[in-house]
């Protein structure tokens, strides 16, 4: 990416120089569909249409039939108190292991840094791990039971709490931490008094997005028979019994519009940053901080947080308790099959080349298309109010949708592979990215826009040169973040075939061929950390420009 | 406050974000027996909870219905609590066989053949009558110009065109077909876009062969004549063009354990309640409809030797 | 109507939460006349300012531009806007933007896609831009700067270049000399009332009653209400110690 703006140096006239500006930078990602749209008719079959006008007709009838409806609600039931579990002990390990990590705390605390470095490092595996490959080694270890799902949403999410908490706590400013220790305040009762307070809102804030990206994980690993509602929709749509399937969309659709609206409101009512803003290398101004006044705010919120944790360890007991999910059962390992001598020369003989740069392309594609057509859409219904409506409906969709079912329905109209595969995850990652630019949307620019409309603009111009210019940056650097989840993620859409190495890693686990997925996962979790490390750099570089 | 006091304060708020894991797990001592979710703890004067499974290879709800159906009567006839549990994935079945969450499981061939090679001990139980010659039909679309043929030679047609199997694990949509292929002269890369398609199941592939998404595919011929009777098939756009010969296929496969478990002699009262399904009681009657069956008879794991074989052979089984 | 009118309001009623924000407030500038707007915080005047822009649309009451009723339809109505310049107290520049960007976000409603793109890739009209800043004693080398790098005074006369290159036909200004030193709020004033001679019109929102001298008229606004409407020379101290009263002075 260049600088945004051409510099005067020197005596070269002015406006001589070519360079891409702010605004368009969001934009450019869609040029991808260019190329994509010379790719989808050698790609597509038209005989599927119909299947999938059937599909789409179905949503105006979903089966209301008791027992459809019954075992849906149940599905549901589990999928929900699955999120709710694995959220709750992953902010808990996160918080815990994010205060292990933190160089801050090693230094006030033992006066060495090594410590939180390698635990930081060490931290990097499990999140480098996609939860759906922790629920199948953990299926595999412990047996088919509801902890298994619960632990495979937990130790992922728990990394990346850690991650984004110590990230946090070494960012804090440390002043009045400094005032109490001079005062002679012993280290562990300093960082709280000093730091918990300032963290607090971060902490909460995300781990609000986290309880909507759990609901979204427990979904996916019931498609891959994990269990609850991923599991009916994914048999229902291969038995074409579209009906049903909708009765399962439309709950699930439910549950996480009311849970992003839950999430939303307490936010607003806690004064939590928003979600674009928490980057500890550039917080941004905390505009509800700002109008509300800090400190009121944190002393009501305050009160209603103790009382919502008090009112949720009781919830999250009784959800364990009608999950039957029974910790003692995970200590309980299961004897490995009799194992073949491992084949070692047959994994070698594996095309690792042509794995690895399918997975590439699958990800870069998928996260290009998720990144640009966002703000494209955005700006194509700016003047129909209905338009936007619609937008937003086709987001909230392709949010719900596990990623491997959007490529199952995907398949009815086009040829298995990469391309296949990425459209399905674009669509997912879409709904994810076309909320946040919405939500961030309405805090930025506004009155840059409104400026511009006064002046007699066309509503999709003032929208490109008003608030995509400040958009730009952050949202840019959560692309980039999100492109680092894309990868992660590639492995569930390797259902549509020749996706790379998530195509070779079910394909492995369905033959049990444990050499093969050892290797698998290990080239696997090496690209994940080195795409990590890219993106991280990628982000760090745009919000500091 | 001092020094120490406040060390006591940060402890125990530590401890409390400790300890808060263990208070959100319930104790599960009181109900383990009873609903059996946690076989292995199980003690030996309960009765435990019997977990029968089945690869999914049908719709959710026939699948519930049926087995369902199978809990009752067996919980009726062997006096043990018997339990359906839904799994979604061939390769989530064999596992959770292997770990002894899944008590007897109705497998295909090669996913049976896995499991019990996981599970030193476990054996093949009973079958349906069908299974011991069971076929796979290849079906194309019309409009690929494929045309029904009666040599298996005739398979080399399928080279360049669209192709796809049915789920990854199936027996009767993958791993014998591709056996056959392979026979016949075919490779997979041979295929357009040089990998087939898996459709996940037996319904979507009739559809999406139907549709034109792919131009062939392959099917359980059970699933294929039963959609043909039921008129769910649109016989302009896609046809049958070949019938596999005859390999053994589903069988309900049983843990080695079950007679400690439950007594002496309790595997073979199993074989025989489902030997003894008899279409004059009504129940027994519904289930074997809903199976396809005229009866079931014994089954062993000898038969499956050439599956084994061909799962080998094609890397599914190592 | 008047013919030589560039704005007309006649009755205009905003609502607000509990009460109106305007209240039948009728107000006529014409080719030439540069109004000053006065009334203390809450009088509405940034509402009266953002209705006579476009932005609001009054409740009841008509409004006209030269001549020309506000139109209903969105696109009729852009056209109407085009000729219509706003200053806006935090200037609203586009800080990602090169200078030549931003006065070139001017023109925004007279291009269509192709040139605004290009715009983003390659600035358009360096000569008018650099002519727009020789205007307004700004150096064209700030051209290829962006935005953010400029000092406080200059950025204020970019935010008037961008209005410029509107070639509007009325210059609104929303207390643009609120936060400025004395200094610089002198040379924007005296800018913006050499801007605003005919055939322009110029009206601008004042917080505190000074720098009235080179104005042809004040309008004084108190509770969405217009109290007075006259000849700068007729302002006295009464007048505005009714307009403000009850304001801290």
């Amino acid at each position: 990416m260049s600088a945004g703006v051409a510099r005067a140096d020197g005596g070269r006239p002015p406006g001589s120089r070519i360079a891409v500006a702010a605004p368009l930078w969001v934009l450019l990602p869609a040029l991808v569909l260019v190329p994509l749209a010379l790719l989808l008719p050698g790609l597509s079959h038209g005989g599927g249409w119909s299947l999938v006008g059937q599909f789409a007709l179905a949503a105006l009838r979903p089966s209301l039939d008791p027992l459809v409806l019954s075992s849906a609600l149940r599905g549901l039931g589990v999928t929900v108190g699955m999120a709710l579990l694995g959220w709750a002990l992953s902010l808990v390990l996160g918080l815990m292991l994010g205060a292990l990590s933190s160089r801050l705390v090693w230094r006030q605390c033992s006066g060495r840094l090594w410590p939180a470095e390698l635990i930081r490092r060490l931290l990097a595996l499990p999140r480098s791990i996609h939860e759906l490959l922790w629920g199948l080694i953990l299926l595999q270890l412990v047996g088919l039971q509801p902890a298994v799902a619960v632990l495979a949403i937990a130790i992922p999410f728990g990394a990346l709490v850690a991650r984004v908490v110590s990230d946090q706590l070494d960012a804090l400013p440390t002043g009045s931490l400094e005032a109490l220790r001079s005062g002679g305040v012993a280290a562990p009762a300093a960082l709280l008094t000093a730091l918990g307070p300032p963290l607090l809102p971060q902490v909460l804030s995300y781990g609000g997005y986290r309880l909507e990206c759990a609901l979204r994980s427990a979904t996916l690993l019931g498609v891959f028979g994990l269990g609850g509602l991923g599991t009916e929709l994914r048999l229902t749509l291969q038995s074409l019994l579209f009906n049903e399937l909708w009765t399962g969309l439309w709950l699930l659709l439910a549950a996480m519009l009311l849970l992003e609206r839950l999430v939303g409101w307490l936010r607003r009512r806690w004064t939590m940053p928003a979600r674009l803003s928490l980057s500890p290398q550039a917080p941004a101004p905390n505009r509800h901080a700002a109008v509300n006044g800090n400190t009121s705010g944190v002393g009501r919120g305050g009160r209603e947080l103790v009382l919502a944790v008090a009112l949720l360890v009781p919830v999250l007991v009784a959800v364990a308790w009608n999950l039957e999910v029974d910790p003692r059962s995970l200590l309980r390992w299961q004897p490995l099959p009799p194992l073949p001598p491992a084949d070692w020369g047959a994994v070698a003989a594996l095309p690792w080349p042509t794995l690895v740069a399918n997975t590439l392309s699958l990800t870069l594609l998928a996260a290009a298309l998720a990144v640009g057509v966002a703000p494209l859409l955005l700006l194509l219904v700016r003047p129909w109010p209905l338009g936007r409506a619609a937008v937003q409906g086709l987001w909230a969709l392709g949010r719900l949708w596990p990623p491997p079912l959007i490529a199952l329905l995907l398949l009815f109209v086009l040829q298995p592979g990469v391309v296949t595969g990425a459209l399905a995850l674009a669509l997912h990652n879409l709904g994810v990215l076309g909320r946040l630019l919405l939500e961030s949307a309405e805090h930025r620019g506004e009155t840059t826009e409104q400026a511009l409309l006064s002046a007699g603009s066309g509503p999709r111009l003032a929208l490109l040169y008003g608030r995509f210019s400040a958009l730009a940056r952050p949202y840019l650097a959560y692309g980039a973040y999100r492109g680092d989840v894309i990868l992660r993620e590639s492995v569930v859409v390797g259902l549509v075939g020749a996706t790379g190495l998530g195509s070779q890693l079910l394909e492995a686990l369905s033959s049990f061929a444990v050499d093969e997925l050892a290797a698998l996962m290990v080239v696997y979790a090496a690209l994940t950390l080195l795409g990590e490390d890219l993106s991280d750099r990628l982000r760090r570089r745009l919000l500091a420009g | 406050m001092t020094t120490r006091e406040r060390w006591a304060v940060a402890l125990a708020g530590l401890l409390l974000i400790g300890l808060l894991p263990t208070a959100c797990t319930p104790r599960t001592d009181g109900n383990a027996g009873a609903d059996g979710a946690t076989s292995e703890a199980a003690r030996p004067n309960e009765k435990r909870v019997l977990r029968i499974g089945a690869i999914p290879d049908q719709n959710p709800e026939k699948l519930n219905r049926l087995y369902g159906l199978v809990a009752d009567e067996l919980s009726e006839q062997l006096e043990v609590p018997v339990r359906f549990v839904p799994v979604t994935d061939y390769t989530a079945a064999v596992s959770a066989f292997r770990t002894g969450d899944l008590d007897l499981v109705w497998f295909g061939g090669l996913t049976g053949v896995q499991a019990w090679l996981q599970k030193p001990g476990a054996r093949a139980l009973a079958q349906r009558d069908i299974d011991r010659s069971f076929h796979s039909v290849f079906i194309a679309n019309p409009r690929s110009g494929l045309k029904p043929f009666e040599d298996q030679s005739g398979l080399q047609q399928l080279k360049g065109k669209r192709f796809t199997f049915g789920s990854e694990s199936s027996t009767s949509g993958r791993l014998m077909p591709q056996y056959y292929l392979t026979q016949a002269g075919v490779a997979l890369s041979d295929f357009a876009g040089g990998n087939p398609g898996f459709s996940g199941s037996h319904d979507a592939l009739i559809a999406l062969v139907q549709s034109g998404t792919y131009d062939a595919g392959v099917v359980n011929e059970e699933v294929w004549l039963s959609r043909l009777r039921e008129g769910k098939v649109d016989t302009d756009q896609v046809v049958a063009i070949w019938r596999t010969p005859g390999y053994a296929n589903y069988t309900w496969v049983v843990q080695p354990n079950l007679d400690e478990e439950y007594g002496r002699g309790f595997t073979e009262r199993l074989e025989q309640a489902f030997t003894s399904l008899s279409p004059d009681n009504p129940r027994q009657a519904q289930i074997l409809e809903l199976f396809g069956a005229e009866t079931f008879v014994p089954a062993s794991n000898e038969q499956y030797e050439a599956i084994e074989a061909v799962g080998r052979q094609i890397g599914k089984i190592r | 109507m008047d013919p030589a009118a560039v704005l007309e309001l006649e009755g205009i009623h905003v609502r607000g939460r509990g009460q109106p924000r305007l209240e039948g407030v009728s107000l006529r500038l014409r080719a030439g006349e540069r109004v000053a707007l006065l009334g203390p915080s809450g009088a509405g005047k940034s509402t009266l300012l953002a209705v006579a822009n476009g932005l609001i649309a009054p409740d009841r009451g008509s409004l006209r531009w030269q001549g020309q009723e506000r139109a209903r339809r969105p696109r009729a109505r852009r056209r109407q806007q085009r000729r219509i310049g706003t200053l806006w107290q935090d200037l609203r520049l586009i800080e990602e933007l090169s200078v030549q960007q931003n006065l070139n976000a001017g023109r925004l409603a007279h291009w269509g896609w192709p040139r605004a793109l290009l715009n983003l890739l390659l600035p358009l009209e360096s000569d008018a831009c650099a002519a727009t800043l020789r205007r307004l004693d700004l150096d064209p080398a700030l051209l290829d700067q962006p935005v953010s790098a400029l000092s406080g005074g200059q950025r204020q006369r970019v935010a008037l270049g961008r209005l410029l290159r509107q070639e509007p036909m009325l210059l609104l200004a929303d207390e643009p000399l609120a936060s400025l030193d004395p200094r610089l709020a002198g040379e924007l004033l005296a800018l913006l009332l050499a801007e605003g001679r005919a055939p322009r019109a110029l009206l601008l929102s004042l917080h505190r009653p000074d720098l009235l001298a080179g104005f042809d008229r004040v309008v004084g606004l108190r509770t969405g209400r217009v109290q007075f409407d006259l000849p700068v020379g007729a302002v006295n101290p009464g007048l505005l110690a009714a307009l403000y009263a009850g304001e801290a002075p």
